[in-house]
């Protein structure tokens, strides 16, 4: 029973993890309607700021450099590349991107070389035992600070008049331009804020138990996609109900993978992408997505 | 009628095309310098071409960087003492990347121009190119991978101890240690592929022989958090853990393991460690109770072949890590350099003749602790595991605690 | 209407009128004719001429070309985003080796085979990916843009878990050995054969299997293309509802796409595994649906001649780095330090990617074709 509920916390607070990442994913599809491949590159800039600053400005500091770096990259992006090709097919779109993530990551990994870089956060790798569970005290900071982000931003999205912005936008572009909306505005803030999100990712991807910042590292936001998929790619309450279950069911298979070796071992990674594709197959639009009316 | 005519004018000036070609069989055959050495592809009267398959920008980049680098100091160091057979040594470098097209590609490119391969990193790819090796190129390999599936060819050549052989040895050294005893379960967090796989043969063989059961844990080279995995194996009481995967996952494990007050010992093949991680916040753990084999001395240790080797690789890349593929790199190429010694002395240095020599080559190697036997291709070149620990100190981050030696289990094993 | 389309649109429609003692005396008139001749004498003549490092680099290309139509008529013509090709490739290389191989014991792992003649293995390997692709149809059929791109993600990870741990029927990690393909009792492996003074091995003797595979497949390719499928795929893309409301038959084209996208897959993966003579599951990852996706948008989305176009670029362009890395400015040799020549292709097909889109909709293969056909009279036009 505690080996399950050790499982079933470290899931939830990975899952939080995946539900920022992919809580930026979705902002960015609601704000543009494009399916951003970028983000993995985005994930490393907002890291390797941080690593590389926190030697010389402190972790907080740079943590905070490291956000807005990540924001910029995320802002610059939509500035430079993506606003050039508004009006083309959303497929098209999707590729751009994925040539954009190809030309960031070579970058930033040839930079980081063969090092595993420490990020110097304050939680090091110390652990919190209640009641016989233990727990890193990095998860529970990656839970909280995710809970706190993911309700400031649902209620920024809600209540404030960027947020009305964005969901004009998302509801109907033509409409919101008439009514006098910026759209070039409201996708550049989308991007920002999806880099934003995916920084501090970055961070409790990076920190104790993983050993460190390196170039593998943005594979993590491959876990992302089907978050943001089962979850319904343009809902920000699927986001989030998607990241805790893609990080639920990676712990439980991987701890209890002796149980499952009929499927093969390591089944752990696999886990996300069958519970995703079994949701698809009764609700294609995800669990919270929008249904599509039009039926051909 | 017409799309004929069209069809036999495209016929005619291809046959007239084809005539002319330069590619057309020459004497190809072994030739024979004044010296009356035997010679053929990739040696001229003046250089002696090896080629060299790595990683510098893939998965394996660290690894490849130091092992790259090491064979080009190696070559350096030969050439400037005159060479071998007097004639320069010249290494061709393909990076890969570990994408097995590249890999393929690279082998096809070098393969016609080098006397053989004195680096080959992703034993898939070799794996790939065996048929080919073993047919008609017949260079020879040495891969930079320990999977006992890469014995029995007589062209590709494992350097050191397979990690079935290494994992036996680790078990037996905790069991020596009396860290572990019968009855009881070990883990085994092993990569999925021939390395983990393998590693776990030997796991295995080594459970049975000294009466433990092995609980598996198998995880994808992209896996970095090993929090599910440790309460796994917490859950089902092991008493000790082998890691037969990457340096970060080593480093994740121990860390977790630690700090969740899971204080079992943790041995890890010579793949499972890098110095950075010391760096990292699993060094503390890692200093404490993690142990290390691998088949020479680490960089790091105060004996000649080590120090001297450490010395000349620092001043010629002093911004690049010391690590112990240096140490294999090196191990490796002065390894080729000396069958090509044999080979000039038996005045063949056709690929058939370096092959020839290596199986002659017995007891080479102590400089670096560890005596490779090349005469049996079946067999890995050595059995010994050196058994080290993580030190904060030493250049390379590692120190002996337990010189060469073969354990029993290691000796009964039937490899493959 | 997307930019795309319209750069598409003219290869579709402008097809040559077929057959006639006319056609033929026009078409002798044509520069474009010149250049086919030109360039087959030279495609058929170069096996006796590189050495098996470019041949092999061309064999990859031709596979990808025929991977990448493909993908082409399924994300560019018909506008379904599929980042599951690598598994269709997959599908098709291993079936080919488990159908024609015989069980063996390789690395430990006992293989199954089924010993059937190559030729028949290699035809229903390119079945059984097309089953794959129908399999997943219920999927591929409901799912559109980002939902079925992510959702192929996921064939991606199955397909790869799969192939590490059903090691009876793939070999494992390792991989498994690839049996030569045999058609009429003539061999394709590396046993040489004396052609005009020039030995042929496999990557001589394969290069014609390749060239015949590419033109069977651009062909019959550009005819669903041109013709009313082609229309109708390109009506989903650019307006399903519309499309249904015409009566395109909308759920069955995608799905009819997606599997006749999967077969080109699979015989592409048949053809790779043939030149690789070993398949490993390592390459059939993610990157490789990734370089797919970007040989269709560099080569121009939509087209057969973009698909070919995108695929040797791709291909070709870290070998041409690689192997003239000692000579190129900004590239250096690896372990010298400085650019490596993988990392240069990188750089420079993820801004090709970014920079065709935005410069030359339409792709590389626009500029290619427009050339030969300005003094083309234009009655074509209005053959539509």
């Amino acid at each position: 029973m505690t080996t399950f509920i050790e499982l079933l916390l470290g899931g939830l607070s990975i899952g939080s993890v995946y539900a920022l990442i992919a809580l930026g994913f979705v902002v960015i599809f609601k704000a543009t309607e494009v399916v951003n491949f970028a983000h993995a590159s985005l994930l490393l800039a907002g890291g390797y700021v941080t690593a590389v600053l926190h030697d010389d400005i402190g972790f907080w500091p740079a943590l905070l450099v490291g956000i807005a770096g990540a924001a910029t990259v995320g802002a610059a992006i939509e500035f430079f590349v993506m606003r050039r090709y508004r009006g083309s097919d959303h497929s098209v779109l999707a590729i751009v991107t994925i040539g954009v993530d190809i030309l960031l990551i070579t970058e930033l990994t040839r930079r980081m070389g063969t090092d595993v870089l420490a990020l110097g956060d304050p939680w090091g790798n110390e652990v919190v035992n209640i009641g016989g569970i233990t727990l890193a005290q990095t998860r529970i900071a990656a839970f909280l600070a995710a809970g706190l982000l993911i309700t400031v931003f649902l209620l920024a999205f809600r209540y404030t008049s960027w947020g009305v912005s964005m969901r004009a936008a998302a509801e109907n572009p033509q409409t919101a331009a008439l009514m006098g909306i910026k759209l070039g505005r409201v996708s550049l803030a989308a991007w920002a804020v999806a880099g934003a999100l995916a920084a501090v990712a970055a961070l409790f991807l990076t920190v104790f138990p993983t050993p460190g910042l390196e170039r593998a590292t943005s594979l993590a936001a491959l876990k992302a996609f089907p978050a943001a998929i089962l979850g319904g790619l343009d809902s920000t309450t699927g986001a989030l109900a998607g990241g805790l279950i893609v990080g639920v069911t990676e712990s439980l298979a991987t701890g209890y993978q002796s149980d499952l070796s009929f499927l093969g071992r390591g089944i752990g990674d696999l886990a996300p992408y069958l519970v995703m594709v079994a949701v698809l197959l009764i609700r294609p639009a995800g669990l919270f997505g929008t249904k599509e009316l039009a039926r051909v | 009628m017409k799309l004929r005519a069209l069809t036999a004018v495209v016929a005619a000036l291809t046959v007239t095309l084809v005539g002319c070609s330069g590619k057309a069989t020459e004497g190809k055959g072994d030739e024979q310098d004044k010296a009356g050495i035997k010679t053929g592809p990739g040696v001229t009267s003046s250089t002696i071409s090896l080629g060299v398959l790595t990683d510098m920008t893939g998965v394996y980049a660290s690894l490849g960087k130091s092992v790259t680098q090491a064979q080009q100091l190696w070559a350096k160091q030969i050439n400037a003492k005159g060479g071998i057979c007097d004639r320069k040594i010249e290494l061709t470098v393909r990076d890969h990347g570990y994408d097995p097209q590249k890999a393929i590609a690279g082998y096809t490119e070098l393969e016609p121009k080098v006397l053989g391969f004195a680096q080959f990193i992703g034993s898939p790819f070799v794996a790939a190119v065996e048929q080919r090796i073993e047919g008609k190129d017949k260079g020879l390999v040495l891969p930079q991978a320990w999977s006992a599936n890469l014995l029995g060819s007589p062209y590709i050549r494992v350097v050191g101890a397979t990690y079935d052989v290494e994992t036996i040895n680790l078990i037996d050294h905790l069991l020596k240690e009396k860290r572990i005893a019968k009855g009881d379960k070990i883990g085994h967090v092993y990569f999925e592929g021939d390395y983990g796989e393998n590693a776990l043969t030997g796991s295995k063989h080594a459970a049975k022989e000294a009466g433990l059961t092995v609980v598996e844990q198998k995880i994808k080279p992209t896996d970095n958090d090993m929090t599910a995995q440790v309460a796994a194996l917490k859950q089902a009481g092991v008493k000790a853990v082998v890691v037969s995967a990457g340096p970060r996952q080593a480093a994740s494990l121990v860390g977790v393991a630690a700090a969740t007050g899971f204080n079992v010992p943790v041995v890890g093949n010579n793949s499972a460690y890098a110095p950075q991680l010391l760096k990292t916040q699993a060094g503390p753990a890692l200093l404490k109770d993690y142990y290390i084999a691998s088949s020479t001395l680490p960089i790091g240790d105060p004996g000649d072949g080590p120090s001297l080797l450490a010395k000349e690789y620092a001043s010629q890349y002093p911004n690049d890590v010391l690590d112990n593929g240096v140490v294999a790199g090196w191990t490796a190429a002065s390894i080729f350099g000396e069958a090509l010694d044999k080979a000039c002395d038996n005045k063949d240095l056709t690929r058939e003749g370096v092959d020839k020599a290596l199986l002659t080559i017995k007891g080479y190697g102590t400089e670096f602790g560890v005596t490779h036997d090349f005469s049996d291709p079946a067999a890995p070149s050595t059995r010994e595991s050196v058994i080290m620990k993580p030190d904060a100190t030493a250049p390379g981050g590692l120190k002996v605690i337990s010189p060469a030696s073969v354990s029993d289990a290691a000796k009964s094993f039937t490899v493959k | 209407m997307s930019d795309t389309t319209a750069a598409a649109a003219p290869l579709v429609t402008t097809a040559p009128a077929p057959g006639g003692a006319a056609a033929f005396t026009d078409r002798l008139r044509r520069p474009r004719t010149y250049a086919v001749l030109v360039a087959s004498v030279l495609l058929l003549a170069l096996p006796f001429y590189l050495d098996r490092f470019w041949l092999q680099a061309g064999l990859f290309a031709m596979a990808a070309a025929i991977g990448a139509i493909g993908l082409n008529m399924l994300t560019g013509a018909t506008g379904q985003l599929s980042m599951g090709h690598a598994f269709f490739l997959a599908v098709g290389a291993y079936s080919y080796c488990i159908l024609a191989g015989e069980s063996s014991t390789e690395n430990g792992h006992t293989l199954t085979g089924l010993g059937l003649p190559t030729w028949l293995a290699a035809i229903l390997a390119v079945l059984l990916a097309g089953a794959a692709g129908g399999v997943f149809s219920p999927i591929a059929g409901r799912l559109r843009g980002a939902y079925l791109g992510i959702a192929t993600l996921a064939l991606i990870f199955i397909g790869q878990h799969v192939l590490f741990n059903a090691g009876s029927l793939t070999g494992g990690y390792n991989g498994r050995a690839v049996p030569p393909l045999s058609l009429f009792g003539f061999t394709f492996d590396d046993t040489e054969v004396v052609v005009a003074a020039v030995p042929f091995g496999s990557s001589e003797k394969l290069w014609y299997v390749g060239l015949a595979a590419l033109l069977l497949s651009a062909l019959f390719a550009r005819g669903i293309l041109r013709g009313r499928p082609g229309r109708a795929m390109n009506a989903i893309r650019d307006h399903r509802i519309a499309a249904g409301v015409m009566g395109v038959p909308v759920a069955r084209y995608r799905a009819g796409v997606f599997v006749l996208s999967s077969m080109y897959a699979g015989l592409a993966g048949v053809l790779l595994a043939l030149v690789f003579q070993r398949t490993v599951p390592e390459y059939f990852g993610m990157i490789l649906s990734l370089e797919y996706l970007a040989m269709i948008v560099i080569g121009g989305l939509g087209s057969v001649a973009g698909a070919v176009v995108g695929a040797f670029f791709v291909s070709l362009l870290p070998q041409v780095l690689t192997h003239y890395s000692d000579s190129l400015p900004l590239v250096s040799a690896p372990g010298t330090g400085g650019l490596a020549p993988g990392e240069a292709s990188r750089y420079l097909y993820g801004a090709a990617v970014v920079a065709v889109v935005l410069f030359l909709p339409g792709g590389l293969a626009r500029l290619g074709i427009a050339l030969p056909r300005v003094n083309r009279p234009k009655k074509s036009g209005e053959k539509k």
